[in-house]
């Protein structure tokens, strides 16, 4: 007998996407080891009931020569009450391929899994793109890296465009370009960053327009030694026209020395590491978190001058959560300012005071991030494997209240 | 490092090198050593997961060699009963 749909078996990431925004409900099975799911793990806007066993702890518990064998002899004797019959249950490894033999076992026995296609590293490795705004004088688009949190742009106006903070797979903005029929003319950074692979130097050589970044930046902060990739020095109240948009760069030292932030048409505010939704940016990934705290709190109290309409668009998040209906991260400054703790510790303390709370708050300090920053000045140079470790989890840009 | 066996899984991504690895421990006899390489770079942790889920494993040293230009992750897993 024919039946009227075929059952689905595997998920992209952007199936996956896709249903995180929706917040369908769905079980995830994630049988890579325990340090890899401990260090990072596919989140929602919610919490999503998660269950991690070992692929390699089914093979052997499950006692068969066979995985799919192996994996329905465990999942009937240590499963059944975990494993829920009425809703899909993802199945996650590292690369995509174990899993779809466990979701083939799960199968078998009547649950509805799917597989993740490319497993945790597609997911890590998957970008989206949406519209902020987009008519004839104004177009900027937020270019997101949802599994790591990492948030980009592009602002277009009268054909041309700036990309800023571009991230490590370049192809994505090349492709945005060609669609919309842009001109890419100037490449941006607002920092050095430390928790990925930034992909500013690499476009500009590529299409042959400027690389713009602070030269306080250009240094790395522990090795104290010059870069070796080649961008131009930005300054504070530089500006750029892109079409007939204005970018004016402002310059807030504290999360980095050289760190800026670029606001568009006096309206935009495309805050990089300073302001983010839920928190603000933590002061110490240059090493140096005393002296820079207090220089931190003074470049915040800066941007708090700024209309309560400027539109904050940042350059990382820690929860999907934190995008509008639209999936969309951005809110006005005065919405910041009744709903972000650490906005609002700048706002309302003094000096001494904030230093005290942001070195309190300070959550680990990856330490592949100093190899990162070392990628970024052209210190080192990974191959693709090495980058993609070097960038896995989620970024830890923020203050610690951010991961709670 | 002394082995009794070698297994070969390079070119093999996850599951296949502990899958293959355990059917050649189950040939050898207790106290023997199988040496495998693989160019999986997650078999690392995988194999020490793997030795500490198993009953009848030991996982006695793991390096790692330049072999044909490839990174290869070395295993010595001895089978202990």
């Amino acid at each position: 007998m024919a039946t009227l749909f075929t059952l689905q078996t595997e998920w992209t990431a952007q199936e996956l996407k896709a249903r995180l925004d929706r917040e369908e409900s769905f079980f995830i099975l994630d049988v890579r080891n325990r340090e890899e799911v401990q260090a990072w793990r596919i989140e929602g806007r919610r919490p999503i009931p998660t269950h991690n066993v070992p692929y390699f702890e089914i093979l052997e518990q499950g006692g068969a020569d066979d995985v799919v064998e192996s994996v329905k002899a465990y999942a009937q004797r240590e499963l059944a009450q975990v494993l829920p019959k009425d809703r899909p249950i993802l199945v996650v490894c590292a690369k995509g391929g174990t899993s779809a033999l466990v979701a083939e076992g799960l199968r078998a026995l009547g649950y509805q899994a799917v597989n993740l296609v490319g497993g945790t590293l597609a997911w890590g490795n998957f970008y989206e793109v949406k519209t902020v705004v987009e008519d004839a004088a104004l177009s900027i688009y937020q270019i997101s890296r949802p599994a790591r949190g990492c948030l980009s742009y592009v602002i277009a106006s009268g054909g041309e465009a700036a990309i800023v903070d571009p991230l490590r797979h370049t192809e994505h903005y090349l492709r945005l370009a060609k669609e919309k029929n842009l001109n890419i003319r100037l490449i941006l950074d607002t920092h050095a960053h430390a928790d990925h692979i930034s992909g500013g130097a690499g476009l500009s050589k590529q299409l042959g327009v400027p690389y713009f970044m602070h030269p306080y930046d250009g240094i790395h902060p522990l090795d104290l030694l010059p870069p070796r990739v080649s961008y131009q020095p930005l300054w504070d109240g530089q500006r750029f026209g892109v079409g007939t948009a204005t970018i004016e760069t402002i310059h807030i030292p504290g999360h980095t020395l050289g760190n800026v932030v670029y606001l568009v048409n006096g309206r935009f505010l495309l805050s990089g590491d300073s302001i983010f939704i839920e928190s603000i940016a933590r002061p110490d990934l240059g090493g140096r978190g005393e002296a820079w705290a207090p220089i931190h709190y003074h470049s915040l109290r800066k941007l708090l001058s700024l209309p309560d309409e400027t539109v904050i668009l940042p350059g990382h998040f820690s929860s999907l959560g934190e995008a509008n209906a639209e999936g969309i991260f951005a809110k006005s400054l005065g919405e910041l300012k009744r709903q972000n703790e650490g906005l609002q510790m700048a706002q309302r303390t003094e000096e001494e005071e904030f230093v005290r709370y942001i070195l309190s708050s300070l959550p680990l300090f990856p330490p592949q991030y100093v190899d990162i920053k070392r990628v970024n000045a052209g210190l080192l140079i990974p191959d693709e494997e090495k980058a993609s470790e070097l960038e896995l989890g989620k970024n830890i840009c923020a203050l610690a209240q951010a991961y709670k | 490092m002394n082995y009794d066996k070698i297994l070969d899984v390079r070119g093999l991504s996850c599951p296949m090198p502990i899958v293959k690895a355990r059917q050649e421990v189950n040939t050898l006899q207790p106290g023997q050593v199988l040496k495998v390489l693989s160019t999986d770079r997650g078999s690392v942790k995988d194999f020490q997961g793997w030795a500490q889920a198993a009953k009848n494993v030991e996982l006695l040293a793991q390096e790692t060699e330049q072999l044909d230009g490839r990174e290869v992750y070395v295993h010595y897993v001895k089978r202990v009963s």
